[in-house]
């Protein structure tokens, strides 16, 4: 069975454990866009919903405190409870931040069942993170299920009764874009089971490959695998600055000798990197970072520099602390080939970590889409553009 | 339908065929580039980029756009290098020039 374990609001639940007293008023993780992130439960009841306006929000619950995104505080907080589950003996396939999967079969024994090893990982992540745990034969199922739970509960769906569990839940739970949601709504689709009901070649026509994705998904249709997480490579490099800087040539300058550090790890030996973190902590509180898969594993300074460069721009403001952590690292200098082919959302991530590498080192421009504006023509200039990817 | 403004409203010279709004957003796939051509007496070439011609394998002439005020007229060949390399050149009529293009 796959098992899934949720955290929900774990990035507000991280940044509030810098500032416990907030976490029973009505409190909310400070929006990177104009809408709010998710809300403590004091909030909630005030009327205050996760995706609201900021100016909604206020008006509703005018006590709201703001809490600042901390993401390299989540980051630390989550890597923490996965080294936990993984000293309970689960291979842990990590999600977004607070959202873990693994597959039973290994554990069910050593524990006396499915129930039982699920309790051990709740217990395992601690109480005061409020996690709830789901199981069944599929990934999005488990995934539902443990929405479906309360805290601290278990909530096991049998494979027989996978498409009736899932008929009833909203369509929030699908990996949809907001805007295709709205227009199943608006086509009279509220829950799981009628997106299911409908047929499959009509929803690909009018919501395209998600939407076809999303119906798959509710039929208790999913091929998503569960792969247990390489081991964290535990090499970190920090540059603490005496007052707070901001200009691009000194972060730059840190950036360079925090990568020049990193590589001259002895503990790196002949390996490579396969994936880096960039961290900041910034003045007045609150953190910032960014990961990076390279798509070809390396260990030269120059690439890793020309690679991260872009990502100093991103950085929202003055900083005291810049922190570069390798990730994964291969298991030698050698290529690995792949035995199985990957597919789906993973080769679909594949991709687009490999765009981003080679808009990295080539700049705007640097990846094109073909778009054919008049294929019939005989001129053949005519017939197709390159257009920069914005994405 | 989507909409593209389009880099290079110069190649109008050679191209003879394009005369939209520039943009750096997008380019042109497959636009003509100039060669070093030496043709014979009837106008076939006979070395590219100084490379002898070892076979025309084909010619044929495009006449587009005649209504326009920048006119398409070429004379394409597709030839085979001496080595085995294929490549397609025009001629332009209207300047004279030569070009090789993919995507023929």
């Amino acid at each position: 069975m796959v098992a899934c374990v949720l955290i929900p609001g774990f990035e507000l639940r991280a940044a509030l454990r810098a500032r416990p007293s907030l976490a029973l008023r009505p409190a909310a993780l400070a929006p990177a866009e104009p809408l709010i992130g998710s809300v403590t439960a004091a909030a909630d009841a005030q009327g205050v919903k996760p995706g609201m306006r900021m100016g909604e929000a206020l008006a509703t619950c005018p006590e709201l405190v703001l809490v600042e995104q901390d993401p390299s505080a989540a980051e630390q907080a989550w890597e923490e409870i996965l080294r936990r589950l993984e000293d309970a003996g689960f291979e842990v396939d990590s999600g977004d931040l607070g959202c873990v999967y693994f597959e039973t079969r290994g554990v069910e024994r050593l524990y006396g069942g499915a129930e039982a090893a699920l309790e051990r990982a709740l217990a395992a992540v601690g109480s005061a993170w409020d996690p709830r745990a789901g199981a069944a034969g599929r990934r999005f199922a488990a995934l539902a299920a443990a929405n479906v739970a309360r805290p601290g509960q278990v909530l096991i769906v049998a494979d027989e009764r996978t498409r009736e569990f899932l008929a009833p839940l909203p369509l929030a739970l699908l990996p949809l874009a907001g805007e295709r949601r709205r227009e199943l709504e608006e086509l009279g689709v509220r829950n799981v089971g009628e997106l299911a009901g409908l047929p499959g070649g009509a929803v690909s026509e009018r919501l395209g490959p998600d939407g076809r994705r999303a119906w798959s998904l509710a039929r208790g249709r999913d091929r998503g695998r569960v792969r247990g997480r390489r081991a964290p490579a535990e090499l970190i490099e920090t540059l603490e600055f005496p007052e707070a800087i901001g200009n691009e040539l000194t972060l730059r300058r840190a950036l360079a000798v925090l990568v020049e550090r990193l590589l001259g790890r002895a503990e790196l030996g002949e390996r490579f990197l396969r994936k880096v973190a960039l961290s900041a902590t910034l003045v007045g509180g609150g953190s910032w970072r960014r990961q990076l898969t390279l798509r070809e594993p390396f260990a030269e300074a120059d690439r890793l520099r020309v690679a991260l460069g872009p990502k100093l721009a991103e950085i929202p403001g003055p900083l005291l602390k810049l922190k570069l952590e390798a990730l994964e690292l291969t298991e030698s200098t050698g290529q690995q080939l792949m035995l199985v082919r990957p597919e789906g959302d993973e080769l679909q991530g594949m991709l687009r970590d490999g765009l981003r590498q080679v808009k990295a080192s080539t700049g705007e421009g640097g990846v094109c889409t073909v778009v054919e504006v008049a294929p019939w023509s005989r001129i053949p200039e005519q017939r197709a553009l390159l257009v920069a990817r914005d994405e | 339908m989507r909409r593209v403004n389009v880099e290079g409203g110069k190649e109008g010279a050679h191209g003879g065929t394009l005369g939209s709004p520039v943009s750096s957003r997008a380019g042109r796939l497959n636009s003509p580039r100039p060669v070093q051509v030496e043709p014979d007496l009837d106008g076939t070439p006979r070395r590219v980029n100084r490379r002898p011609v070892a076979l025309v394998r084909e010619e044929w002439r495009v006449v587009d756009r005649w209504w326009t005020e920048e006119p398409v007229q070429r004379r394409y060949f597709d030839v085979v290098l001496e080595g085995g390399e294929r490549a397609v050149v025009y001629r332009d009529e209207k300047t004279s020039g030569w070009f090789s293009q993919r995507g023929v």
